[in-house]
């Protein structure tokens, strides 16, 4: 027995052995092999078809430039994307590099200081003139938490022009003659706008925030931080009003709300709706996947009956011809790499890469977003590769307006920003007027400020 | 004397390697209970009177202070956990007084050769249990979506509807709860029901009982027991569902659909983590389950319990 008892324990001990030998198997074989091992946090949208091509010609194309670094990748997206972020703020064990916003859903990377600035980087390799200047401005923390791939501007009016020349409609010009579409577009079974609310940032993101803007003008938040104004002011409020009117006139369906994001692209493009309001990201989804040659909408259709343009005039607006935007995406480094270690050296040769000339043209081809490195060449790229007409139509849609202003979940703290977003479905299901939806805005940014 | 001596170091021997044997057995399990149940819970419970938001415990960049029933106050005037509350009590009720008396109709219909092909029907009843909630989410989020099949179905006896958003968006989410755990039930029921004595019921029909009394004064009574089991299972399933709302609606649009678990999920991960509201609810939760369980129970030592 007691035998039996000595062979057991040292069977158990024998297990524990090779388990943690097993698991620290990775580990060790980077050791061995003098990688040195980088964990990564990355996005991949798997709502645009060129998405998961960036594996092969974005990642695999870094490992095999530098085989001294191993690149452990965890690929993930929208709300699983946030949500796993938020586990790992909270449990202060961030991958090493990470994809991140530059305010908005990132905020609390940001205000834990958990990501290093990467503004001294820049300036040790001089890279700083590489990029536009907007792009490289501090960021929600006051610093440069990530390494952004553009300027993003949140609201895209798409137009199916084909909808409207058969129906005899014209491009509108105001907000009236849009509402005047709703009619006769009805009648034949068609929508004005498509739209998916589902997810409650998409209308603030999308649309609101331009809304906010040309009612609020470039300056609005300044002025409200400022206590110059509230949320219950005009501007603000007129904002929402309008929202609640398009979803009484139905130029948006009260429907949209169960509607997930991205899911009725399929239907503006197969012409069910006149128009589609989207982020300027979502180009990317209507043009050709590489790997199957299929596309949302055709080369030829792209070219002769698709327009990307801003929503005309808004009924008593101050600023007119804006767009709401931001600064784009990109990614962040933990601030846990001891400065100086060989991690951080692999690490910041990864962000560089990832927002260097090759991946910056790689996802310019693919629309999966805008340049922000100045040593792209935008037209010689549209030119030379013979590119879908939607890039081309793109870069003109940047010059299609005349403002920026903040996109609301920009520069709102995310407890304010939660009751606008609730808000604005509340207003679309009829569950509260604007009046009180812009009260609880006020409301909580009091009780945010009184907390700060 | 050395004998005596011997008997008695044997005996305290035994006693030693009968303690040794028994924390060996009971430590193991007392550890895992220790660990992963009772110390969250009451970790949860100091978090949520505290203003911890991420990262180390000790020695973060925010010192963790203590804030009494700060986040509780907070909790009992937000609009939303009454909505995700009233949200739960839907369920709850859908649970007690719709799965398990249809799941003990079904059962019993199964049981008594009611209908044909009982085999068929207690495989297709007992089916959404074992397929995955996130593909029976996804698969249910399609079906009512604005231009999914239902709204397609409804336009083949009325073709000028429109799918709209109506006043109660949880009554899909409840449907879809309705169909997916009526199986679980269903199985329960069988399987007790097969416990029980046809004899006994064959004795009852021949004393001229009826299909009814048969029902109410023999096989009622004998699952009792049964029944008050599941509805504890029914009411803390209810209390703790979050994985197929989660996946069909979110909580959304506008929270509607948003149940407990799901608001203290959101207040956890989405938009401003904070982790000791979070903790409270969970707290709340805890509570309600309890004083809901122990409604079971005494209701069914008032009124049942002749098992």
């Amino acid at each position: 027995m007691t035998g039996m008892k000595k062979i057991s324990i040292l069977a158990l001990a024998l297990l524990l052995v090779v388990s943690t030998a097993f698991a620290q198997g990775t580990k060790e074989d980077s050791a061995a092999a003098g990688q040195v091992e980088l964990t990564v946090l990355n996005y991949i949208d798997m709502s645009e078809p060129n998405s998961a091509n960036e594996v092969a010609m974005i990642w695999d194309k870094f490992s095999a430039e530098n085989p001294d670094i191993k690149v452990v990748r965890e690929d993930l997206f929208n709300e699983p994307f946030h949500q796993k972020t938020e586990a790992y703020v909270a449990s202060g064990q961030l991958p090493d590099v990470l994809y991140m916003w530059p305010s908005g859903r990132s905020t609390s990377l940001h205000t834990t200081g958990s990501v290093k600035d990467l503004m001294p980087f820049l300036e040790k390799d001089g890279l700083v003139d590489s990029y536009n200047p907007a792009t490289l401005a501090p960021q929600y923390a006051g610093y440069l938490g990530e390494l952004p791939n553009g300027i993003t501007t949140t609201h895209m009016l798409y137009v199916n022009k084909k909808v409207l020349r058969e129906n005899g409609l014209e491009m509108p010009k105001s907000y009236a003659a849009m509402k005047a579409m709703v009619k006769p577009l009805k009648a034949k079974g068609i929508d004005l706008i498509a739209m998916d609310n589902m997810d409650a940032w998409v209308m603030q993101s999308c649309l609101f925030s331009m809304v906010v803007g040309r009612y609020g003008g470039v300056d609005w938040f300044e002025r409200v931080e400022n206590k110059e104004a509230s949320f219950t002011d005009s501007w603000f409020l007129d904002s929402l009003k309008l929202i609640d009117d398009m979803y009484a006139s139905e130029m948006i369906k009260r429907n949209s709300l169960t509607s997930p994001y991205g899911s009725s692209r399929g239907r503006f493009a197969a012409g069910k709706a006149a128009f589609y309001i989207d982020g300027d990201w979502s180009a990317g989804a209507f043009q050709t996947d590489i790997t199957t040659g299929q596309a949302l909408i055709s080369k030829e259709a792209q070219a002769n009956d698709f327009e990307m343009i801003v929503m005309p005039a808004l009924p008593g607006e101050v600023i007119s011809n804006s767009n709401s935007g931001v600064i784009g995406t990109g990614f962040g480094m933990s601030a846990n790499l001891p400065s100086g270690s060989a991690k951080e050296e692999a690490a910041w040769r990864l962000i560089k890469f990832l927002q260097g000339e090759y991946v910056q043209t790689y996802r310019l081809t693919t629309g999966a977003s805008f340049p922000s490195n100045l040593n792209v060449d935008v037209d010689k790229v549209v030119k030379e590769a013979n590119l879908e007409p939607f890039v081309a139509k793109r870069a003109a849609y940047y010059a299609n307006y005349n403002t920026i202003t903040p996109v609301v979940d920009g520069v709102l703290p995310a407890d304010v920003n939660n009751v606008v977003n609730t808000g604005l479905q509340e207003i679309g299901l009829g569950k509260k007027t604007p009046v009180q939806v812009a009260q609880a805005v006020q409301k909580a940014w009091n009780e945010w400020e009184s907390n700060k | 004397m050395s004998k005596v001596l011997s008997g008695k170091d044997a005996l305290s021997s035994a006693r030693k390697e009968q303690k040794r044997s028994y924390w060996m057995l009971v430590l193991p399990a007392v550890v895992i209970y220790l660990s992963v149940m009772a110390f969250p819970t009451v970790f949860s419970i100091v978090l949520s009177m505290t203003s911890y938001n991420g990262g180390k415990i000790f020695g973060g960049r925010i010192p963790v202070e203590f804030v009494g029933f700060k986040w509780y106050k907070r909790l009992f005037v937000d609009e939303y956990f009454y909505l995700a509350l009233k949200n739960n009590m839907w369920i709850v009720l859908v649970s007690v007084l719709g799965q398990i008396p249809l799941g003990f109709f079904l059962a019993y219909v199964l049981y008594r050769g009611l209908v044909k092909l009982t085999d068929f029907f207690q495989t297709m009843i007992y089916l959404p249990c074992v397929i995955s909630t996130v593909v029976i989410g996804i698969l249910w989020k399609s079906f009512f979506s604005p231009h999914g099949a239902f709204p397609e179905i409804v336009r083949l006896f009325k073709p000028s509807y429109e799918y709209g958003v109506s006043n109660h968006p949880i009554l899909p989410v409840l449907f879809v709860i309705l169909w997916m755990y009526t199986g679980t039930y269903l199985i329960i029921f069988m399987a007790n029901l097969q416990k029980i004595d046809s004899a006994v019921i064959e004795a009852a029909r021949i004393d001229g009982a009826s299909e009814g009394q048969s029902l109410r004064y023999i096989i009622l009574p004998a699952l009792s027991g049964v029944i008050v089991t599941s509805c504890i299972l029914a009411i803390s399933g209810s209390l703790k569902s979050f994985d197929l709302i989660y996946v069909m609606t979110g909580g959304g649009p506008a929270n509607q659909t948003s149940v407990l678990s799901v608001y203290m999920f959101d207040k956890a991960f989405k938009g401003a983590p904070n982790y000791p509201l979070a903790n409270a609810i969970s707290t709340v939760m805890v509570t309600i389950s309890f004083i809901l369980i122990g409604l079971t129970k005494w209701a069914e030592s008032k009124f049942g319990g002749r098992e």
